[in-house]
């Protein structure tokens, strides 16, 4: 595999959103949760252990009324490449059960549930809060089990799951596209759900790598930045905001310590 | 498998310092075979038995007699969709195109029409080539990108006149095709397993890597 | 030969040596692992052909068009569809989670007749035929006692040819007792029809596509206000091309967190700050010349109220803004350049609002010549495609005759119905006026301010007939149920009111086959008229719903089905309202229930995309995107400033006791810096009984804590908060 890379770069899906579109609707996750039979309790407001791959999270600036801001950042998994894109990632460097690998093909992060055996490492080991634990068994009361999409296997009781960057319709796409006597897809032919649901248009997704999709040049926007960028994990998430204590809120600086838009550290290998 | 019987007899406790008082060495050593062929002869010859029970399919079907009928071979009944996916076994919309009525003198067929067609049932085919609900497979990566025989991996179904029986794995619930028929898990062929270890084998020697763990998980 | 121990010991030694050369522990090690990773009782979904459909969304009035996707016959997924006038391919959570509302738990399988107390959900099931016969029955017995006019029925929507064939069934019996539930639309088409003098089916459609300065009084633009998909996507739009966006409101809702600008106003202050502008543009001679004059009447009397009673002091006294603020905000919304729109109707404008604010807000917008302009707010005359509604027939048999909520005539004539009259009405002493009711696509147990009050007034009428796809608040006190199918399994077409100025017309379609034993409501009411015979039967002269439907849209059908809706890209709104008149006076506005002294603090409810607050509970996909500044297990989490949360001695993340005139609640307080100081914000949607337990007696009804008030103009309930006391519990 590392001999393909060389020669030819694989690519690398990544998202960018817009904070400045988002209107905090909550499309991203409910269509995330259809999308990936993402099952549901009784009782979601315990928010440690609902399961949602996407979130919506409320940042405020912290300023008394009516100076008071908000901004609502959706967060997925931010499949992690590590330095360099090696695939060191927090999560996949941890899994002794090789239940989640980093894909030098896509940059995506995968979990494979039915490796998977509870340890919560991952979870653990992830800057980000971006995996959820099943505690218990899913349920689909009434005929609900009717609405289970069968590209993404429903998860059991004691494992891990997060955000796929719906690689199911990755994989779909590439089936049509092997009929058709292809190895690459467009742009359109690869979306997330929550890039497709987004009412705003806050989300964009494409291969970062490809400077033909929208990603590849909006992530080099003078106001982009990832979450705690300085850990290098290098997240393939980017955000776009127009408001500093936005920028700032994406990671741990000290008072007078100046915002980096750009990582200090740059890869160094590959 | 390179320890024999007679290594292992080899291994028997020897030189008991307690002879007179207890079960003499013979004893002992005719106990030791009589374990050690009862548990063999239960692993290789009777395990396999319980393991698997018998399954029959809901009637016969000679994939030969359809072969020579259709100019697509395995494709022209088990079909890719329009949207690159692969259809698996034909829906009873196809095979009713021909099998509207009886047409030969097979009582399989009249099972298939007057129980299912007439009564615009699906056939429950057991799958022996059924994979956990965790497994994506892309038919058309395999059969269209590589270009690989459907045989590669089905074997000769396509010429078989009969359905085989349908030998259900009473802990996981698939097929015995899956494991492979031999209990050893020995391959002869390429179709002789689907497990993930026959994959990742034939990836290993075609694409250098058994490749990372989406591309076959969903 | 001695047989001990050490025999048994070598049998066993054999036996294990044996079994490690068979491939039996390894086989077995490898199908216990299958086993384990594949448990039998998770779901295994099935395969089979992906299609997508084409269909339409009724769960809110927004009007959206969905792509369902489809495996096999299974709907597994709702998506936008794109290409649509309102969502072009976006869709919100609810829309999202109506799988769970096809294959949920809340469906109501077959006809049931009530078989306990009303109200104990007590059930037992019955035919079509009997169903349809009982209900027959009733109305026969009804009619033939001289008491049709006692006959009532309540629809979610006045528009379309579903709710259309329950008025037109009522008229001929001769009852002009059909009544809808309202919302924020209702006020704006009273305040078109008041202030330009109008009749009709008229709407006001919001041409923010082209408008340069939005100034939104409370209204949820990115909340779900009018068409949520519609605002925002346009919203969106706006921000990009850089145009203003100002949010007056009490708190830091989505929308003024998007807006980034927010004007804090006293609560019920929007329609003195739209007035003390209006002052301000009158001093400073910035109105539009041509639009006060002309056709326009009343500008005169208009603006010396403004100079008598909105002087910049008194706005400022009462809206708690600085009067520079108030006067730079008039500038601005007064410049030609800035192609301005001021907009009303709070938060998701689900409900109705008062006069006052509605036609201040509409008087502003005409003092700068912004009515019936590009950019500006227009008046929409609506879609008139159902020939049938309009025959003399229908009418005849119930000229003259007053509804039981007087609605549309006197005091109240620029309004269709007043639903929330009708409790009271209903209470006053002697028999219910209404004596039968008939429910269809409407909660108004659940969404009528007032619950209690609402409660007994349902209980009180003798027959009630709910036709509801789901077990609603409404038909759990109903006698009998006739399901209709849901919105994904049967054909209606959707006219949307939704401040859209071109018309749009959805049509929902069967995108799945019927999954119990339910009905159309269209076929019920036809079915029903037929089995009462002459003359009402010629009246429905339609094979079946569908039937109706095909004829009734007549060369528009085939293109609907098609492609899912239909929509007229040549009409040209605000035709023939030209007059527009100045009011000279305004109603006061809606005071708060509760003694300010006991009850410091205002009580306002607060709207979000992820809590729908309508007819429709929220389905299970939409809960889990609830945060838990809302809800907290089972229990409602109220938002206050810390400095007021401080004041009362309350700790953020514990539990209070809120105190309202209606009622009181045990809620969980939450800090918010975000929030006017004095005012309590709790979340809309919550509330709901039943059996469903994702949703059920989690929170509580708005409507439980805030008194309807009725407006001395439109008759609507104009009540937008409550006084309330928080106090530590």
């Amino acid at each position: 595999m590392e001999k393909e890379t060389e020669h030819k770069p694989g690519k690398k899906y990544g998202m960018v959103i817009d904070l400045d579109k988002c209107t905090g609707c909550g499309s991203c996750m409910a269509a995330c949760m259809a999308e990936n039979n993402v099952p549901c309790k009784d009782d979601e407001s315990n928010k440690l252990t609902s399961i949602t791959w996407i979130r919506v999270y409320r940042l405020t600036n912290k300023k008394p009324f009516p100076e008071t801001e908000i901004c609502y950042l959706p967060k997925p998994c931010m499949h992690c490449g590590g330095v360099g894109d090696q695939g060191h990632s927090p999560c996949v460097s941890v899994c002794p059960a090789t239940a989640t690998d980093y894909d030098h093909g896509t940059g995506i992060v995968s979990q494979i549930y039915t490796r998977c055996f509870g340890c919560r490492y991952c979870m653990a080991a992830c800057p980000y809060h971006a995996r959820f634990f099943n505690w218990w068994d899913p349920i689909w009361p009434a005929d609900l089990k009717k609405s289970l999409s069968p590209n993404v296997s429903p998860r059991m009781r004691g494992v891990v799951e997060k955000c796929s960057f719906c690689f199911h319709r990755y994989q779909l796409a590439m089936e049509k596209a092997y009929v058709e006597g292809r190895r690459d897809l467009e742009e359109v032919e690869y979306q997330t759900a929550c890039t497709q649901a987004c009412p705003s248009g806050a989300i964009t997704f494409g291969d970062l790598n490809n400077p033909d999709h929208a990603v590849a040049t909006m992530k080099d926007d003078p106001n982009a930045f990832r979450l705690l960028e300085r850990l290098q994990t290098n997240p393939k998430v980017y955000y776009i905001s127009s408001r500093e204590w936005v920028r700032r809120a994406g990671d741990n600086y000290l008072k007078n310590e100046p915002t980096n838009s750009k990582p200090r550290v740059t890869a160094h290998h590959g | 498998m390179s320890t024999s019987n007679h290594e292992a007899i080899g291994l028997a406790p020897d030189g008991n310092p307690k002879k007179s008082e207890g079960s003499s060495n013979g004893v002992i050593v005719l106990f030791f075979i009589v374990g050690f062929a009862v548990s063999m002869a239960f692993g290789w010859l009777v395990f396999p038995k319980l393991l698997y029970s018998e399954k029959n399919q809901p009637f016969d079907f000679n994939h030969k007699t359809h072969m020579d009928l259709v100019d697509n071979g395995c494709e022209s009944c088990h079909v890719f969709r329009e949207d690159g996916t692969y259809a698996g076994t034909p829906t009873l919309a196809q095979c009713s195109d021909c099998h509207q009525d009886v047409q030969g003198e097979s009582k399989d067929e009249e099972i298939f029409v007057n129980e299912y067609v007439a009564n615009n049932k699906e056939v429950p085919w057991l799958i022996y080539s059924r994979q956990p609900d965790c497994v994506f497979f892309s038919h058309a990566a395999h059969v269209k990108m590589a270009e690989m025989e459907c045989k590669d991996c089905h074997g000769d179904i396509g010429e078989s006149e009969s359905l085989k029986v349908y030998r259900e794995n009473r802990i996981t619930g698939y097929s015995q095709d899956i494991w492979g028929e031999n209990i050893a898990g020995i391959r002869k062929n390429t179709w002789d397993g689907m497990k993930m270890t026959d994959c990742g084998k034939c990836h290993e020697e075609k694409m250098g890597s058994k490749g990372p763990c989406f591309q076959c998980h969903k | 030969m001695k047989i001990d121990r050490r025999s048994f010991l070598a049998l066993g030694l054999g036996a294990a040596a044996g079994t490690a050369l068979t491939p039996l522990p390894w086989k077995l090690t490898d199908d216990i692992s299958i086993w384990t990773q594949n448990w039998r009782w998770l779901p295994v979904p099935g395969d089979g052909d992906v299609t997508m459909e084409i269909g339409a969304c009724t769960l809110c009035p927004g009007g959206c068009g969905i792509s369902v996707r489809k495996v096999g016959d299974r709907i597994v997924k709702i998506e936008g569809l794109p290409g649509h006038p309102v969502n072009d391919g976006g869709v919100c959570a609810l829309g999202i989670s109506g799988t769970q509302l096809l294959y949920g738990g809340s469906r109501i399988k077959s006809p049931m007749k009530r078989s306990g107390e009303r109200g104990q959900n007590k059930w037992s099931p019955i035919s079509w035929d009997d169903a349809i016969a009982e209900v027959t029955a009733q109305i026969k017995t009804l009619v033939e006692a001289g008491k049709q006019e006692s006959l009532a029925c309540i629809t979610g929507s006045g528009s379309g040819t579903t709710p259309l064939l329950f008025k037109r069934l009522l008229a001929v019996l001769g009852s002009p007792n059909f009544m809808t539930t309202s919302s924020m639309a209702d006020s704006y088409s009273a305040v078109i029809r008041k202030m330009h003098r109008l009749s009709g089916a008229v709407d006001a459609g919001f041409d923010f596509e082209n408008t340069g300065f939005v100034l939104s009084f409370g209204s949820g633009i990115v909340e779900g206000w009018g068409s949520p998909l519609r605002m925002i996507r346009t919203a969106n739009d706006l921000k990009t091309k850089k145009v203003s966006m100002v949010q007056v409101e009490q708190r830091l809702s989505n929308t003024a967190a998007f807006t980034q600008a927010l004007v804090a106003v006293k609560p019920g202050m929007e329609a003195d700050l739209a007035l003390g502008m209006a002052a301000v543009i009158v001093a400073e001679n910035l109105h539009n010349a041509s639009a006060v004059g002309g056709s326009s009447s009343g500008f005169a009397e208009f603006a010396a109220m403004l100079k008598q009673q909105f002087s910049p002091d008194a706005v400022s006294a009462k809206t708690g803004l600085k009067s520079t603020a108030i006067a730079e905000l008039a500038r601005k919304f007064a410049d030609p350049a800035n192609r301005s729109l001021a907009i009303c109707g709070r938060g998701q404008g689900s409900a109705p609002g008062s006069m006052r604010e509605f036609m201040a807000v509409h008087a502003l917008n005409a003092l700068v010549g912004r009515v019936n302009t590009q950019g500006g707010v227009y008046a929409v005359q609506a879609p008139d495609y159902i020939d049938w509604a309009k025959d003399s027939s229908m009418t005849a048999a119930i000229t003259g005759k007053i509804r039981i909520d007087e609605a549309g005539v006197g005091a109240f004539a620029h309004t269709d119905s007043l639903l929330n009259r009708l409790p009271a009405k209903i209470l006053a002493k002697g028999d219910s006026p209404v004596g039968l009711l008939l429910v269809s696509e409407a909660n108004p147990v659940y969404t009528l301010a007032g619950t209690k009050q609402v409660m007994e007034a349902f209980k009180k009428i003798p027959y009630i007939v709910s036709f509801s796809a789901t077990m609603d608040e409404t038909t759990a006190l109903a006698d009998i149920i006739l399901p209709n199918h849901s919105y994904l399994e049967r054909y209606q077409d959707i006219p949307v009111r939704a401040g859209l100025v071109k018309p749009l017309i959805n049509l929902a379609k069967p995108v799945a086959a019927p999954q119990y034993d339910t009905q159309n409501v269209g076929d019920v009411v036809i079915k029903i008229a037929k089995a009462l015979e002459t003359p009402v039967a010629d009246a429905f002269p339609w094979e079946n719903y569908e039937d109706c439907l095909a004829k009734t849209l007549g060369d528009k059908w085939e293109p609907m089905k098609e492609k899912g809706f239909w929509t007229d890209e040549a009409f040209v709104p605000g035709a023939g309202a030209t007059a527009f008149a100045f009011p000279a006076q305004l109603p006061d506005e809606p005071a708060l229930a509760g003694d300010e002294k006991t009850m410091a603090l205002v009580l306002l409810p607060k709207e979000s995309m992820r809590l729908w607050g309508g007819a429709v509970a929220d389905l299970p996909f939409v809960l889990k995107t609830v945060p838990d500044t809302d809800l907290k297990g089972n229990q409602v989490v109220v938002e206050v400033n810390p400095k007021t949360g401080a004041s009362l001695g309350l700790a953020d993340g514990k539990e209070a006791l809120l105190t309202t005139a209606s009622g009181s609640a045990t809620v969980t307080v939450t800090f918010f810096e975000g929030i006017m100081e004095g005012v309590v914000a709790i979340p809309k949607g919550l509330g709901h009984t039943g059996s469903e337990k994702y949703i059920a007696d989690k929170g509580v009804n708005t409507g439980d804590l805030i008194a309807p008030f009725e407006d001395p103009v439109s008759g609507l309930d104009a009540a937008f908060g409550t006084r309330a006391s928080l106090k530590r519990a």
